[in-house]
This record gives structure tokens, C-alpha cells and sequence, in this order.
């Protein structure tokens, strides 16, 4: 199963990327909106991982533009903030938000859980 | 009574909340990562090389945010005016800047470049602060370009001579166009924290307050594809003697 992972800090993304492999999933990672989408064309991911500061600009274009298309529109997306405490989950949902972690205090673990369920 | 005021009684000083936010939110990136590298090492199954690995990212996010902690209490000190001018290479601490933030780089696989220069220059700094502005670029420059691309660090002579530049090039998509107009604001308001993705400005606003102690500057220029941040700061005399 393929993970497009969207966060710009280069060691974190290693971090997370680890994380995932060693539960079995195929990691593709992009440090930024615009690649991301280039990526997830590409992959097809089961699910997305995604960080709301990004280089260049924060996530919400990237997510205004995976709602523009149907098939992207579907792809669950799992987002992995350090502003977790400042965003609402219920306004994410409508843009395809399945799972808000919060990076300061969620463990490895809660990301490979947020991940499978929504790629069962 | 109205909550300012009331503020005010109780000698809240709002510049310095604002100041404590940022370095909070700054400090929040690399304490979120230590911990979770922490938790690896302490819950995944991991090889050797893993392990090593894991605690090497580990020292060099704790030196990067150590970093930020000594830069911010040096900025608090300034005008204490405990730090002193000489003349210095600004091509041999160019070399010692990539030198020192290689580490970092590595890991993250990017490249600090020195551009070499025929004719050597000195400069008027404080050695400390100008390293420090550099880092402070250096770093910048690493999580905003791209990745496979190298960054460049170069010294040049301007204005006929009179001034030195020392600036960093970095290759990635074009800050947003606010971002470039608060560089020169000090630090800002909580409020505008999230002008600039990913950063508060807080590294460039440190960075200009060490240019200015040193009656230099600092400026950027936006590429197509990425930005370059300067220090301008006057070169020395000592060489036209010779």
C-alpha cells in the first residue's frame, strides 16, 4: 500500500517514513503542496500524511485542490501537525480529514494506527 | 475595565509575551522531533545503524535548537555592547560555517557549497555574530530549498569595496510575497506567526539585530526558483595599506 507522506522537515519525514516502512507501507515523500500532488498522481496512495506548514505555503491548497477531483477527493488524509490545539477537526472534515494528530504529544504508533484504519 | 489597561497594572509587557511566543512556537519543531525520535529508540524494533542513526539526528536537532537559545539570549544582551569589532576572513568563516553545519546538511542530504574567491577580503564583525547570521541563513536555507539541490555561500565586495557581502542562495519555491515585506519588522505578533509557513521569521529577524550591531544589514532577493539572504556589513581598510 503506498503512503504519500507531505512534511517539510527533512528528519521528521525520515522519521515517519521508518515508522511506516516497518509496518509494511510504501513511503513517497514531498517536502511541499506542489510536488505532493505530482506525487499522488502518480502513487495513488491508499492514504495521505500530511503537515499543515509546508514549504512555501500551508495544506489547505493542497486539500482545496484534491477536493476539485473526484478521485482524489477520496483519498483519506491523516494530518500530522504541531497545531493540532489551533485547528478544528470538524472544519478538516469536509476536506477529507480523517485523523488529526497532534505531532508534540502523539506516539509512533498512533500514526500507524490512524493509517491502517483508514487502509483496511 | 477595559483588559489592557488592566494588563498594564499588572505590567504585562506585551513585546516580550510576543517575543516568548515565538520562541516557544520556534522551539515546538525540534522538541516535537526529539521526542519523537526518542520514542523510536525506545519502542521500535530497530537495526544498529537505525539506532545510530536515530541518536546522531537526535545530538544535531538538540544543536540546532541550542542554537536558537544562545541566539536569543545574545540578541537580549546587544545592547550591553559586550562583543567587540575586528577585522576578519569572510571567506575563511564561510568555510567554517559550512564546515560546522555539515552535519546537519548530511543528514538531511543537501550540500552547503563555498564559492572560492581569488582575491581575499577582510571585513569589520564581531567573528561570533556574523557566524551566527550565517547559521542562522545556512539553516534557513536548508529546510526552504529543495531537495538535491545545493546551497551556495559566497562572499563579495560592493559599493567600490566599502562593503562586504556575505550571502546564501538557496534553490526552492519562492517566498510568499508578505513574508518579504515583514523582513525588517523585528519580531511579529503572534498573530502573524503563520505569514511564512513553517516559520515564524524569528531566526532572520535574530539575524538582523546581530547585522545592526555590526552597523551592517541584512537583505534577501526573491528568485524564481528560491531566495538569497545577505549580511552587508563594512570591510576593512587594512588591506588598501598593504
Amino acid at each position: 500500500m503506498n503512503i504519500v507522506l507531505v512534511e517539510d522537515n527533512i528528519l521528521l519525514a525520515q522519521q515517519f517514513r521508518r515508522t511506516l516502512e516497518k509496518s509494511g507501507y510504501e513511503v513517497y515523500v514531498s517536502p511541499h503542496a506542489v510536488g505532493a500532488i505530482d506525487l499522488i498522481d502518480e502513487v495513488h496512495p491508499g492514504a495521505i500524511v500530511l503537515d499543515m506548514l509546508l514549504i512555501g505555503s500551508t495544506a489547505l491548497p493542497l486539500l482545496h485542490e484534491m477536493q476539485s477531483h473526484d478521485d482524489l477527493a477520496r483519498i483519506p488524509v491523516i494530518m500530522v501537525t504541531s497545531l493540532a490545539d489551533d485547528l478544528s477537526f470538524e472544519s478538516l472534515k469536509p476536506y477529507g480529514v480523517t485523523h488529526l494528530l497532534d505531532k508534540t504529544s502523539m506516539h509512533p504508533e498512533d500514526l500507524i494506527a490512524a493509517v491502517r484504519s483508514v487502509t483496511l | 475595565m477595559k483588559g489592557s489597561d488592566n494588563a498594564q497594572q499588572r505590567g504585562v509587557d506585551y513585546k516580550s509575551l510576543s517575543s516568548l511566543m515565538i520562541a516557544a512556537h520556534e522551539l515546538k519543531s525540534p522538541l516535537a522531533l526529539l521526542r519523537q525520535l526518542a520514542l523510536s529508540l525506545e519502542s521500535e524494533d530497530l537495526s544498529e545503524s537505525e539506532r545510530r542513526e536515530i541518536a546522531h539526528h537526535m545530538k544535531l536537532v538538540s544543536e540546532r535548537a541550542l542554537r536558537l537559545t544562545t541566539d536569543l539570549t545574545k540578541a537580549q544582551r546587544l545592547e550591553d555592547g559586550l562583543f567587540t569589532l575586528e577585522p576578519i576572513n569572510p571567506q575563511q568563516l564561510c568555510e567554517e560555517v559550512a564546515y560546522e553545519i555539515a552535519p546537519l546538511y548530511r543528514a538531511c542530504g543537501r550540500e552547503l557549497k563555498v564559492t572560492r574567491r581569488q582575491r581575499p577580503l577582510l571585513a569589520i564583525a564581531n567573528k561570533d555574530l556574523l557566524r551566527r547570521i550565517l547559521l542562522n541563513f545556512a539553516d534557513n536555507a536548508l529546510y526552504y530549498g529543495d531537495e538535491m539541490t545545493p546551497v551556495e555561500l559566497s562572499v563579495s565586495a560592493r559599493n567600490n569595496g566599502g562593503i562586504i557581502r556575505l550571502g546564501i542562495r538557496d534553490y526552492g519555491p519562492a517566498l510568499p510575497a508578505d513574508m518579504w515585506q515583514s523582513l525588517g519588522a523585528g519580531p511579529r505578533r503572534p498573530e502573524q506567526l503563520h505569514a511564512r509557513p513553517s516559520s515564524s521569521g524569528l531566526g532572520l529577524s535574530i539575524a538582523q539585530q546581530f547585522a545592526r550591531a555590526m552597523n551592517g544589514t541584512v537583505g534577501t532577493t526573491r528568485h524564481r526558483n528560491g531566495a538569497s539572504f545577505h549580511v552587508d556589513i563594512y570591510a576593512s581598510q587594512q588591506l588598501t595599506l598593504i
